[in-house]
């Protein structure tokens, strides 16, 4: 579920998200974060629950950042963490937005990773049409 | 009878020396890199999950795996 950018980027990203799901089936859940912190596509419906999820991926991705810069890296472009009995998989996007997704524990996680590369392209597209209405 | 009772105890004994250094070794063991992130220049950086940064990076990562995104 997407929301924000107008209707055409809404229905575009679940049109992306529903592609990567379909090609990976080890996906749980999905979900995209815009450069400015805004959860622009979610598996949560709109309301506390999923402003929470937000707010806590946003702080991954300044923690993230924070270690790059630290490490005098630049940028990180991904990130694997298992934890929870799971995995979340994290692709950065050009503009500092995020493409995450999270897996069961047995989920063969470089196919995962490979495939959300592969849709991080379209997603961007997807967001740059949105910019530009 | 005693020959029996001191193998039994030499068995014991050496159980309880392996039980002992198995935990001994897990404890003071590095943590399980559960952190992996990947920077622009290709370099890769693992954390292991018994450091400070590691501990921070799966804290929150549990958070949205149990909730989902």
């Amino acid at each position: 579920m997407a929301e924000r950018s107008g209707a055409g980027t809404a229905e575009g990203l679940d049109g992306v998200i529903s592609d990567l799901r379909a090609l990976s089936e080890d996906i749980e859940s999905c979900a995209v974060l815009s450069g400015d912190g805004d959860l622009l596509s979610s598996s949560h419906a709109l309301g506390v629950e999923r402003e929470r999820v937000g707010a806590i991926l946003a702080a991954l991705v300044n923690l993230s950042e924070r270690l790059a810069r630290d490490s005098g890296k630049g940028q990180f472009s991904q990130l694997r963490i298992e934890a929870g009995g799971g995995h979340l998989l994290v692709v950065r996007l050009d503009g500092g937005g995020v493409l995450a997704a999270t897996t069961g524990q047995e989920a063969r996680v470089g196919l995962v990773l490979y495939d959300m590369r592969n849709s991080r392209g379209e997603v961007q597209k997807v967001l740059a049409e949105g910019d530009d209405r | 009878m005693k020959k029996l009772l001191r193998r039994l105890f030499v068995l014991g004994a050496l159980a309880g020396a392996v039980y002992a250094a198995r935990s001994y070794l897990q404890r003071h063991s590095p943590g399980k890199e559960t952190v992996q992130i990947v920077f622009d220049d290709g370099s890769v950086r693992s954390l292991a999950s018994n450091t400070t940064e590691g501990q921070e990076f799966t804290d929150i990562a549990r958070k949205l795996v149990e909730t989902g995104l």
